[in-house]
């Protein structure tokens, strides 16, 4: 399915359980995303992290609703599922879409305007020598006696500074690349939304709503 | 026909008295092979930056004068046709890519100049194979070496195929057989392709009989001036004669006895590609030791490993303790690194807090208030308590950079090109300041530097990184 198309359902789909209390529509949509994601090959580990991560908020909803909630044992599961639903919805997309791909369609189809388009996709490409930069700032700080740790402002304010060096850096570097913002580009893959990603998203996003209205409990 | 054109020209930065370029008259000629040397600091990026089109729009203030494109003035371009006359190469191999992997980088310049879909896998096999970089095509470029990125930077100006070509100091950071092959493709897209190739390079090596016309940046007048022959040969003669100062040095002791550094087994390998082996080598205490070696060899990741700043193979040892085992604030009180870029080193903002900082959380109190106080007038940095450390001048910061860490008082001090950017006067009185460290309070030192001259007192042993090897040298 279109990358553009795929983000939009999910984020959709996310909404409106956050706005409706069906603890089966939860565990359903949960079952269909996991079921997507092995088919899409996750390896077992990530499968792990993703189930155990979330594991803490969502006991935590559901322990604080369950004993001092006023709405009962239901509610609190229905919290419980939908911290899972929101997770493996997301997965769907983040495990099997590309960030390029999701770029060109964001520019192609959606008329997002290309600066965004790239200079989100330039920022992404740009997270490991983020975490590089982190790590050389924590050291220079313990050579002058600092230990800083994630909530030090101070590891903000350096990094800050780094970051406005580098988005400098990386829009001339994409300006001397021939990239002039709102000008007309040419492309050499193409992405279009097909009538088979409409019929997909459309009867996926039916199918929600059904299940959403007949499905109360 | 396409001379590069330079009229009238005067920058300065803004909230600056001095003018970088101060009244330039020059033609770049068309078809021919310029370099521009000049050293660091002195404004040659400023100028490049200007012919690329990049500023004024990524600076505060525009300049005065002309730049010409044949008999169009650059501001005459709509931005969109800009990279029709100009392409750009910069000094830093990480920050000039906007996507992922070799190819997609190919692809967005080529769709950024509107070149028609079908025609661009002609064009992109062209580049790469001119590059000889075929084997990089779907390659992530986070994951290739400095000296791999400079080569997809030169393959997406091949493919831009614009007439003029400038690069920033390009070599900076990248291995010597990859700067030579570089220079040998600059040459060919000079004589076999049409192109006007404009180079800043303030390291000189290479490029005797190779370029057309030698500029030079007056860092006094803020000129430019051409060169003639005798006079490029005088700047090529002086620059092989700073690679050395024949100075006669002992060889460390052959035992471990006075070690304070140990490697053994050590290998450092960051992205598959072999830097440095070490079956058994020492860095001794209370001496100064001098590492010299080509640009990109490996020498500030060998401080990395150092450092704990990545990751290595083998064992690193301090006073005869695994560094892994020693907790990372304990290890970094005791073998500390001044960082190249002295931004790095600095946490607060002003000069005053940056020293108070340095003061209040130093490891000994060996130097006094009044001592610091000493140096920073003998510096020249005297009354600038409140200014704020960022606005300080690239020497400014390294000398406040320099007198913080010596407050620190580190037993062990590594410093990577410490000398960058300092004038010579200054450059002797650190070198004083880094002796009386050493012989006084037992510091010691492991230096990287290009800068030779003056140095002859300090240094105690000589190493030198070649063919992923350090060894220790009777002369430098």
């Amino acid at each position: 399915m279109n990358p553009g198309m795929k983000l939009l359902l999910v984020v959709l789909t996310a909404l409106e359980i956050s706005f409706t209390q069906s603890l089966i529509v939860n565990v359903i949509l949960i079952a269909i995303s996991f079921v997507y994601v092995m088919v899409k090959r996750m390896n077992f580990k990530t499968l792990f992290l993703l189930i155990f991560w979330p594991l803490f908020p969502a006991l935590g909803l559901f322990v604080s609703q369950w004993l001092y909630g006023s709405d009962g044992i239901h509610f609190a599961w229905v919290l419980f599922t939908r911290i899972y639903a929101y997770v493996f919805l997301g997965a769907t997309f983040t495990l099997t879409s590309s960030i390029t791909d999701l770029a060109l369609t964001l520019e192609q189809d959606f008329r997002l305007p290309s600066k965004f388009a790239y200079g989100v996709l330039a920022a992404f490409n740009l997270m490991p020598k983020i975490r590089e930069e982190v790590q050389i700032i924590k050291t220079s700080a313990l050579m002058r006696g600092e230990v800083f740790h994630v909530w030090s402002p101070k590891l903000y304010f350096k990094a800050i500074l780094s970051s406005i060096q580098w988005s400098q850096n990386l829009a001339e570097a994409m300006t001397s690349h021939g990239f002039v913002e709102d000008e007309p580009r040419t492309h050499y893959r193409v992405i279009r939304i097909t009538v088979l990603d409409w019929a997909m998203f459309a009867f996926l996003i039916i199918a929600v709503q059904v299940m959403l209205f007949f499905i109360r409990y | 026909m396409t001379d590069v054109s330079i009229s009238d020209f005067t920058y300065q930065y803004p909230k600056s008295e001095t003018k970088v370029l101060n009244d330039l008259n020059l033609t770049f000629k068309h078809n021919h092979f310029s370099l521009l040397s000049g050293p660091s600091g002195s404004g040659k990026s400023t100028l490049l930056y200007f012919i690329a089109g990049l500023y004024p729009r990524f600076i505060g203030n525009d300049a005065t004068g002309t730049i010409k494109f044949g008999d169009t003035n650059i501001k005459d371009i709509p931005r969109n046709h800009v990279s029709n006359h100009v392409a750009m190469m910069f000094q830093n191999p990480n920050q000039q890519f906007a996507m992922d992997t070799v190819i997609h980088e190919l692809t967005f310049v080529l769709e950024n100049i509107q070149t028609q879909p079908d025609q661009m896998d002609k064009i992109i096999d062209h580049a790469l194979t001119f590059c000889g970089i075929e084997k990089l095509r779907d390659r992530i470029i986070n994951t290739l070496s400095g000296g791999e990125k400079q080569r997809v930077a030169l393959s997406c100006i091949v493919a831009m195929d614009a007439p003029v070509i400038v690069l920033d100091e390009p070599f900076a950071s990248i291995d010597p057989d990859s700067r030579i092959d570089l220079i040998h493709k600059l040459k060919e897209l000079q004589e076999k392709h049409g192109k006007t190739i404009i180079l800043a390079d303030h390291d000189l090596g290479n490029y005797q009989g190779v370029i057309d016309e030698f500029y030079y940046l007056d860092p006094q007048t803020h000129h430019i001036d051409l060169l003639n022959q005798a006079e490029s040969q005088h700047f090529f003669d002086n620059f092989e004669s700073t690679q050395t100062i024949d100075k006669q040095l002992a060889l460390p002791p052959k035992n471990d006895k006075n070690s304070v550094i140990e490697l053994r087994h050590f290998k450092l390998a960051p992205h598959d590609s072999l830097l440095l082996q070490l079956d058994h080598f020492n860095f001794y205490r209370q001496k100064t030791t001098l590492i010299t070696g080509a640009n990109g060899i490996g020498k500030s990741t060998l401080f990395n490993a150092l450092t704990k700043l990545l990751p290595y193979a083998g064992i690193i040892s301090y006073d005869g303790k695994n560094i892994k085992k020693i907790k990372p604030l304990n290890y970094a009180k005791n073998v500390t690194l001044l960082f190249q870029d002295a931004e790095n080193q600095f946490l607060n903002v002003t000069v005053k807090e940056e020293l108070d900082l340095s003061f209040s959380n130093r490891f000994n109190q060996d130097y006094t208030h009044e001592q610091v106080e000493q140096m920073l007038t003998q510096l020249g940095m005297q009354g600038r308590d409140e200014q704020v450390v960022y606005s300080l001048s690239e020497g400014q910061k390294k000398k406040l950079q320099i007198v913080e860490m010596l407050i620190m008082n580190p037993p062990v001090l590594l410093l990577d090109e410490p000398f960058k950017g300092l004038d010579y006067k200054s450059l002797r009185l650190m070198t004083d300041f880094l002796e009386l460290a050493k012989t006084k309070y037992g510091q010691t030192q492991i230096i990287i530097s290009h800068q030779l001259s003056g140095l002859e007192d300090l240094i105690d042993y000589h190493a030198h990184f070649e063919n992923q090897n350090l060894t220790y040298q009777e002369v430098i």
